[in-house]
């Protein structure tokens, strides 16, 4: 059935203006986390700041028509706030980045997302999660990051990679500081090894009962948190994750373009490219539109569209829907789309539907590192401290 | 070093297994147009022939390993060395495409192009035969097995190995996965390279310790 009603907001005031009711409220909701604090100046200003930050991304979005652009701004705030506000918090519990065999016996280690590829196959088998995190309390807790995990699958399968993870605005960033790429051609066929990075780590902590990605892969550590070196198998592991965030986070993105870390590493894309399969929003290509100048498969950032994939007119199931093939794309052939749906009708109200979840994706894991981060830069400017 | 090591070594090289010796079974299922119960049951004759082939692989590596390679600082070191120049050869092998010795491969071969392939023996033989493919991490399991220095328990070590290896051929019948079998060839290969990667550690660990 097509529903008849315009919902293109491109260039209209008015409209847009309209779908930015529901994103008011909710941002007002999240970044408040339901009990706003204003009991000084510093927090009405960072309150004020945060809000009109997210709403301006998501007023510019729809006005525009263009995704990727306002996208990114937000979640490379996300990446940057994320590790700063992280990394004060561990500097202000322990007095450093580092962890401790005590912070590890107490069950101190914040639960992150990628630990979940590891965690499933102990838990059904031996009925053991190997993490050292708490189970339902405190920061970060396993029950916790699991249920959203789910809960993001259901909404939005692996958007959550381009709208929601809070370390993959680090190789988005990096992958846009250059105007062209230094290195121009990269094998997409490397886009397959995170599924064989996902098999060995969750094989491998099945057996061995220890999240074997944290201790031995894992390049963010270097902005969130590592264990003390103490022995040479530490100081090994410490090597491997600097050298792998220089490389996959930092330098390759730089130079191709790409996201390297996200498309050719991680276990968790790999994982969530799986729910694609079952999420109702993918990427549609209007055949009768497209030229065939496959300049979406050049820009797209995750090796996720292939000029077969063009020919069967959607995304790879690897796609993280950040949307820079379609802002890319100059005869405005590619859309988001409900799966079902036609490709070629629709398209204003696919993109509000799939808009409203994965911003609110977004708001909800940058709100509050944004608003703590700048009550915190306040505080640096006018006590000369961060702590 | 523990049995769980014979499931992890089959679970993690299992899509190699399945990507490179699969294709002995396949065109045999997709040539006789089965429906999935009957595919089940070629594909469980198919087990149980790499079953055998397994088990008396694991009976003569506890043997060899048994008389010729007592625990000695002499017997961890050549253990250590052997896991460092396999698991550089299980490296090798994913980034390289390797003719390897697949002798069910050319079974299948001669079976199809002379239409003999009715009865339950093609399935049978198929997996002896892909059984005894010499492949790296079929050669990475020799080498764990015979460091038990045990028959029994490098008995057990292959059938560990077996079960994980064959995880990966319950979803064959349904054939579904065709369309991406290159795909499945191509993570195989780099999981190839990551157990690679992380027996080399576990060689050098054990020969320099």
């Amino acid at each position: 059935m097509e529903i008849k009603s315009d919902y293109s907001t491109t260039g209209n005031l008015r409209k847009t203006l309209l779908m930015m009711i529901p994103m008011l409220l909710l941002t007002f909701l999240f970044i408040s986390g339901g009990k706003p604090d204003f009991s000084n100046k510093v927090n009405v200003f960072a309150f004020l700041l945060t809000f009109l930050f997210f709403n301006w991304l998501f007023f510019m979005i729809l006005f525009t028509g263009k995704t990727n652009r306002y996208r990114k701004t937000g979640f490379i705030v996300l990446a940057l706030f994320f590790s700063f506000t992280f990394i004060l918090n561990l500097i202000q519990m322990r007095g450093s980045m580092t962890f401790s065999d005590n912070n590890l016996l107490s069950c101190e280690i914040p639960f992150c997302h990628i630990v979940s590829t590891m965690v499933i196959i102990p838990a059904v088998v031996t009925k053991t999660i190997i993490f050292p995190g708490r189970i339902n309390e405190g920061f970060a807790s396993i029950s916790s990051m699991l249920v959203i995990i789910t809960g993001i699958s259901v909404a939005v399968g692996r958007g959550f990679c381009s709208w929601g993870c809070f370390y993959g605005g680090w190789d988005d960033g990096c992958s846009g500081i250059l105007a062209k790429p230094l290195i121009k051609k990269v094998n997409p066929v490397f886009k397959w090894m995170p599924f064989a990075v996902l098999l060995i780590v969750a094989l491998s902590a099945a057996v061995t009962l220890s999240p074997t990605y944290c201790m031995w892969l894992c390049p963010f550590k270097t902005i969130t948190e590592y264990q003390k070196v103490t022995n040479l198998e530490v100081l090994f592991q410490t090597i491997i994750f600097l050298i792998l965030f220089a490389g996959l986070v930092l330098v390759l993105p730089i130079l191709t373009k790409k996201r390297i870390q996200c498309a050719t590493f991680c276990p968790m894309g790999a994982l969530l490219s799986f729910t694609n399969k079952v999420n109702i929003f993918g990427l549609g290509i209007d055949k009768d539109k497209c030229n065939n100048c496959l300049n979406c498969t050049k820009v797209c950032p995750t090796f996720s569209i292939t000029a077969k994939d063009v020919e069967k007119g959607k995304s790879d199931f690897t796609c993280t829907k950040c949307g820079k093939c379609i802002d890319a794309c100059s005869k405005k052939a590619i859309h988001y789309h409900i799966k079902g749906t036609p490709v070629n009708k629709n398209h204003s109200l696919n993109r509000i539907l799939f808009l409203m979840p994965s911003f609110t994706l977004l708001l909800i894991f940058t709100g509050r590192p944004l608003l703590n981060g700048i009550e915190l830069i306040i505080k640096l400017i006018t006590t000369g401290s961060l702590i | 070093m523990g049995y769980y090591d014979g499931i992890l070594l089959g679970l993690s090289t299992g899509s190699v297994c399945l990507a490179y010796c699969g294709p002995v079974l396949i065109p045999y299922m997709l040539g006789e147009n089965n429906t999935i119960s009957r595919n089940y049951l070629d594909v469980s004759l198919f087990l149980a022939g790499r079953l055998a082939a397994y088990i008396a692989i694991g009976f003569i590596t506890g043997v060899l390993g048994k008389f010729l390679l007592q625990p000695s600082p002499l017997s961890s070191m050549i253990t250590g060395i052997s896991y460092i120049v396999l698991s550089l050869l299980l490296i090798l092998y994913g980034f390289y495409q390797f003719k390897e010795v697949c002798l069910g491969r050319s079974k299948s071969r001669m079976d199809s192009a002379s239409g003999k392939n009715k009865t339950i023996l093609v399935p049978l033989t198929g997996g002896i035969l892909t059984g005894l493919n010499i492949c790296p991490p079929f050669v990475l399991a020799i080498a764990k097995a015979a460091a038990l220095h045990n028959i029994t328990k490098s008995t057990v070590f292959f059938i560990l190995f077996f079960a994980g290896t064959s995880v990966f051929f319950i979803p064959l019948p349904f054939l579904g996965f065709f369309k991406r079998q290159q795909v499945l060839r191509t993570i195989g290969k780099f999981a190839a390279i990551l157990s690679g990667v992380v027996y080399l550690y576990k060689g050098i660990m054990i020969t320099f310790n």
